[in-house]
């Protein structure tokens, strides 16, 4: 393997990263506003958001990717495959957050919610001011984990052809005929963002243990 | 009322964990029939004594002999396997701070699983003997509870059954009321009287002074490992021997003088 | 649209030889998976410091390593040091080796969390090594770690379908080829998730009786 082989792979990090980025980015808030749907539960819209998490989180991404690479050019929306790598890791993700975020709002201590119906506070302002700085607290440990599973399903994308450490790798060793070494860069160069993010998760999670034996 | 025959003989038992002598060379003997009582302050190894008896816990020095055979060690000298171990435990029935019933069965269940799969006595038997001790502490109702659902002093009782399940020579209760709400101690003690009195032998490690004082047969009172006092419970409450159980007494007298439980 | 259900209808038995294979490496996968996860566990928590750290470091290497890169290195990669399997051994020996690894810190979550005095009185009455383990250990153990495991064992069925990229015949594998054969695209991969879909809903229906019995003792 080559020092030009291991930029291939290393830019091939830069497009996982960007996109796991884009997923997450984008991923979050749309997670949360399925959640609220549930958990407000309007009407219609409630049954709806429950279906969609319920499929999404049984089907394998990348299944769902095949799906859209595959069937929206088929119906007239044509796609690049990095769109539909966003667009899958974004659904995919959506619904994974969707069930974080739910879970902190059920949870949500509901006296606290009244208090602040009773001194006059709008819907819109109860919610980002009490609900969401807390549930954002709570839920963090959930969503961080979330993202560390997002990165390792990144790897799909190489199949509709997303040049990212996996396709990079997989191009060299088919290449060199020597698969092993540039697989063995690859796992170097996921395991320690994934690892990052794990930690990081244990750190937050011990952090707020400690908080509440405190309180 | 005690005959002969040594139950229980316990010989120069030590315990140390880490730096730490929890038990110093401990004798006694327990004989057929007798309640015997072991008080003491925290941390006098009296828990640790009653564990040491059955092996849960290893004595570092000493023997413990169940109806003349040795536990832990067998015949030829040799540190007992698990199974032989076992064959001796169930032997023994002990009853725990805790409780310790097993979660995922029934009240029922738990009186008829340590008799059927170790002993290997016929199902249909142990059923009816764990009926009738479940009549005996008046939890007939409860079989086909689960354990969640029991008060603690609902749990005790079905303890104290599952232990007599067993059909044992000799009985530990290692603080068995100490975890209950105090208007649940009751219940537990008026089961375990009933038992003394029967002639069960007995080895209690209890804080109801009361209890020591009416159903026992003699008292053991430990302090920092070692056995400082032992007596018959009218001259151990009334006439203490050690300056350390008198102090000991100081604290505890209250509630027996004034006749509490 | 209906044309291309139908054209799927027509493949059917592909389809559902697919949903077969998948079904069948996911549970023997789950099933080896957790008795390896069995064996592990006690090593996790082991005093013996060279023991542990391996362990530890399986587990972890396990966690922070993306499957599907994990399954190209067991069927690609291996061969390199002499191994070749084909790729369905590589399949169940990938997804059965990485699940160990989640089976065995689910295990050792839901040991942390049990408490000990039932499992001293078990020995106290008699029970001892298998006996103590079968009768006493499992039952609260399983009943507890019940829903974890059948989140797993999810999983597992979503990972099974990388594999598709060994060309393993499974279901992912059946609808691609469906797919590409006739060009009915949506029709096929959306059959394809509704499979998905049944089975985790089976998977999920069976983590609620777990649950039921669970509750009933809580």
């Amino acid at each position: 393997m080559s020092g030009g082989d291991v930029l291939a792979i290393l830019q091939g990090a830069v497009v996982t990263v960007t996109l796991s980025l884009f997923g997450i980015l984008i991923g979050l808030p749309i997670g949360l506003a399925l959640a609220v749907l549930r958990w407000a539960d309007v009407p219609v819209l409630a049954r709806i958001v429950a279906a969609y998490v319920s499929i999404l989180r049984a089907t394998p991404l990348i299944t769902l990717l095949l799906l859209l690479f595959f069937a929206l050019p088929n119906i007239g929306i044509a796609i690049g495959p990095i769109s539909a790598a966003i667009l899958a890791l974004v659904m995919n993700t959506a619904a994974f957050n969707c069930e974080v975020w739910r879970a902190s709002l059920m949870n949500f201590p509901k006296d606290q919610y009244e208090a602040a119906q009773s001194v006059g506070m709008s819907a819109t302002l109860r919610f980002r001011r009490i609900v969401l700085p807390q549930i954002a607290r709570t839920s963090l440990p959930g969503l961080v984990n979330e993202m560390s599973l997002l990165i390792k399903v990144t790897p799909v994308l190489a199949v509709v052809g997303v040049v990212d450490i996996t396709r990079a790798a997989v191009r060299i060793g088919a290449e060199t005929y020597d698969p092993l070494p540039p697989f063995l860069v690859a796992v170097a160069l996921y395991a320690p963002i994934v690892f990052v993010l794990v930690s990081l998760q244990r750190w937050i999670e011990r952090r707020q243990l400690l908080a509440e034996a405190a309180a | 009322m005690a005959d002969g025959s040594k139950v229980l003989d316990v010989a120069g038992v030590s315990k140390r964990f880490g730096a730490l002598e929890v038990l110093s060379d401990i004798s006694f003997q327990v004989e057929k029939g007798e309640t015997v009582c072991v008080l003491g302050p925290s941390g006098s190894g009296k828990s640790t004594l009653l564990r040491c008896i059955n092996w849960l816990e290893r004595p570092d020095a000493g023997q413990v002999y169940l109806n003349g055979t040795e536990i832990g060690v067998n015949g030829a000298g040799v540190v007992m396997s698990d199974r032989e171990l076992s064959r001796i435990r169930t032997r023994i029935g002990m009853v725990f701070q805790h409780f310790a019933l097993w979660p995922h069965l029934t009240v029922l269940q738990n009186l008829m699983e340590a008799p059927v799969q170790v002993q290997r006595r016929p199902t249909a038997e142990v059923r009816d003997e764990a009926l009738a001790l479940l009549a005996k502490v008046g939890l007939v109702d409860k079989r086909d509870t689960f354990p969640a659902k029991l008060s603690g002093g609902q749990k005790q009782r079905v303890g104290i059954a599952r232990a007599l399940a067993m059909r044992p020579d000799l009985l530990l209760f290692d603080e068995p009321t100490s975890a209950l709400d105090p208007e649940l101690v009751g219940e537990v003690l008026v089961v375990m009287r009933e038992l003394a009195r029967e002639g069960r032998t007995m080895v209690v490690v209890t804080h109801e002074m009361g209890f020591a004082r009416d159903a026992a047969t003699r008292i053991m009172f430990l302090d920092r490992g070692r056995m400082v006092e032992t007596g018959s419970p009218e001259r151990f409450f009334t006439n203490p021997e050690t300056e350390r159980a008198r102090q000991f007494l100081q604290r505890y007298a209250g509630d027996a003088a004034n006749g509490k439980r | 649209m209906i044309r291309d259900f139908g054209i799927v209808w027509s493949e059917r038995d592909l389809l559902l030889s697919g949903l077969g294979n998948t079904t069948i490496l996911s549970l023997l996968s789950a099933i080896a998976a957790l008795l390896i996860g069995f064996a592990l566990t006690p090593a996790l928590m082991t005093r013996q410091r060279a023991l542990g750290w391996i362990a530890r470091g399986f587990v972890d290497g396990m966690r922070c390593v993306p499957f599907l890169l994990f399954a190209y290195i067991v069927y690609y990669g291996l061969p390199s040091l002499g191994i070749r399997l084909d790729n369905w051994t590589s399949g169940l020996v990938a997804l059965t080796i990485y699940n160990a690894a989640y089976m065995a810190e689910i295990l050792r979550g839901a040991w942390a969390a049990q408490p000990r005095e039932p499992i001293e009185a078990g020995v106290a009455f008699g029970f001892s090594n298998i006996g103590l383990f079968r009768r006493i250990v499992l039952p609260p153990l399983l009943l507890a770690a019940g829903p974890v495991i059948g989140n797993q064992m999810i999983q597992i069925v979503k990972d099974s379908a990388f594999l598709t990229i060994i060309a393993l015949p499974e279901l992912t594998h059946a609808a691609s080829s469906i797919q590409s054969r006739h060009y009915v695209p949506f029709a096929a991969f959306i059959t394809a998730v509704f499979l998905y879909w049944g089975l985790c809903l089976v998977i999920e229906a069976g983590v609620s009786s777990v649950d039921r019995l669970a509750a009933a003792r809580r």
